[in-house]
């Protein structure tokens, strides 16, 4: 599974990094960092709850 | 896991006999449960005219409009509020909008807001202190109200015992005298503001003399990319803090005691299981619908489903109405702590997202956390019901019992 952001629509909710912190990390401005591209299965679903939870629908994941 | 979105007594409440006689604040007739009124609006008129503005309903469109502020602006047109400049950055937008987030992102960004955990947890308790033993508490005055203020004076470094005037400050803006649109509402809120000006002047004065370990400090020694932010800037950030931060998280706070007042099972749920406090604190947020909606102002002939919208009109864009859209949300009137996706905007989207959102969601969690931790078992007094009131959607008088002591 990979994970991509769209860094220009990322407001900076913080809904990704406080439901999957092992996928996603805050920047200084609270914005979105991916912790890691290529997903490894036991975090997918921490991965699929970033994008489930992202209100400006900037995560997406690909199987 | 999900309980009825609904009021036990609902009924009567919530109609609107004809769709074109909707307006875009919190009518009183709606306001106890506006929520069957947004699937109407969603339904039948999606983008609905009226002589006010154009009211959008549906998620997609909320979203499409606060993604495009250069169709749809958030400037001094769109709201009134008696300032006389700018409110920063709410009054800004692209580009000159991005060198203030900049600026003040990280200041509120979750890394330096959870910092304050302690302080928070603190301030709530030694709220629960004074009521606990009696067995009976109005949620509103007691813990609603204070505690966004108590936290707002701590955060900015501010003596806690000046909580009674900055509570006549923040009414004197968001509750002015004689009601929005008069003469006096205008003279009242204008000599409240130059009040607050004058305060935090000195405030600001203060700290660049004596530098210490608070936010107002910090306003003034933060940059981005070299620049920094001049004194009637942080004023002008100040004032907004005012209004913006402090009425949204005491009515989020009662509106969401009021529920879980109300369904037992969903109260039992987060007293066992203090871990659900998070994703209630979301749900809450997406289904109470406290912030109605968020102004805008059509800034270039544009269309939204086919509706065309003239620029200079005025456009509402219903944030609650979006948070129960069912093609965003499966069971939207469902209240599901644990719902597995929940894009809601109750903190709005696009550049003007709520700077604030990480203090509102750290107090909220931690006001259910605390409290529920104390007073497990509670209910509305016997023989009274919440009182909810329009403006934002807040619950004015909220008494409730439990046993003395707490449990």
């Amino acid at each position: 599974m990979r994970v991509r952001l769209d860094e220009d629509a990322c407001t900076g909710h913080g809904r990704c990094y406080a439901l999957a912190p092992d996928v996603f990390a805050p920047d200084d401005r609270g914005h979105c960092l991916v912790l890691v591209d290529d997903v490894p299965p036991e975090l997918e679903a921490q991965a699929r709850a970033g994008e489930a939870n992202c209100p400006e629908r900037a995560i997406s994941v690909e199987a | 896991m999900g309980y009825g979105g609904n009021a036990p007594d609902a009924g009567s409440n919530g109609t609107l006999e004809d769709l074109a006689d909707f307006r875009p604040f919190l009518m009183p007739e709606i306001v106890k449960e506006p929520q069957p009124v947004y699937e109407r609006l969603r339904a039948e008129a999606p983008v609905l005219e009226t002589p006010v503005g154009v009211v959008l309903s549906r998620h997609d469109d909320v979203m499409y409009a606060l993604r495009h502020p250069e169709l749809f602006a958030s400037d001094m047109d769109a709201v009134h509020l008696g300032n006389e400049r700018p409110l920063i950055p709410l009054q800004i937008d692209p580009p000159d909008h991005l060198r203030y987030r900049k600026i003040l992102d990280p200041l509120f960004a979750p890394r330096e807001i959870n910092r304050l955990d302690g302080e928070v947890r603190a301030l709530t308790n030694s709220l629960i202190d004074t009521f606990v033993d009696t067995g009976e508490v109005e949620y509103a005055s007691a813990v609603a109200v204070p505690l966004p203020c108590t936290v707002f004076l701590a955060l900015m470094g501010l003596p806690q015992d000046e909580l009674a005037y900055f509570l006549s400050l923040k009414d004197g803006i968001i509750r002015p005298e004689g009601g929005f649109g008069t003469e006096e509402c205008r003279d009242a809120q204008r000599a409240t503001g130059r009040a607050i000006y004058d305060y935090f002047e000195q405030a600001v004065a203060d700290r660049r003399a004596h530098p210490r370990d608070d936010l107002i400090t910090r306003f003034t020694v933060a940059e981005a990319d070299g620049d920094r932010l001049s004194d009637d800037e942080i004023l002008d950030i100040c004032f907004l803090f005012i209004m913006a931060g402090l009425d949204t998280v005491t009515a989020s706070l009662g509106c969401s005691m009021a529920y879980l007042a109300q369904h037992p099972a969903a109260r039992a749920a987060l007293v066992d299981d203090p871990a659900l406090v998070p994703g209630a604190v979301e749900e809450l947020l997406r289904w109470e619908g406290v912030v109605p909606g968020s102004a805008r102002m059509c800034a270039q002939d544009t269309e939204i489903n086919g509706t065309p919208i003239k620029k200079g009109t005025p456009v509402h864009l219903l944030i609650a109405s979006a948070n129960l859209d069912p093609q965003e949300f499966p069971d939207p009137d469902l209240v599901d702590f644990a719902r597995s996706g929940n894009r809601h905007l109750a903190f709005g989207g696009g550049v003007h997202r709520c700077l604030g959102s990480h203090l509102a969601r750290l107090e909220l969690r931690v006001a259910l956390e605390e409290w529920h931790r104390r007073i497990p078992e509670y209910a509305i007094a016997p023989g009274s019901e919440p009182v909810y009131i329009t403006g934002l959607r807040a619950v004015e008088h909220l008494p409730l019992v439990f046993p003395r002591g707490g449990r």
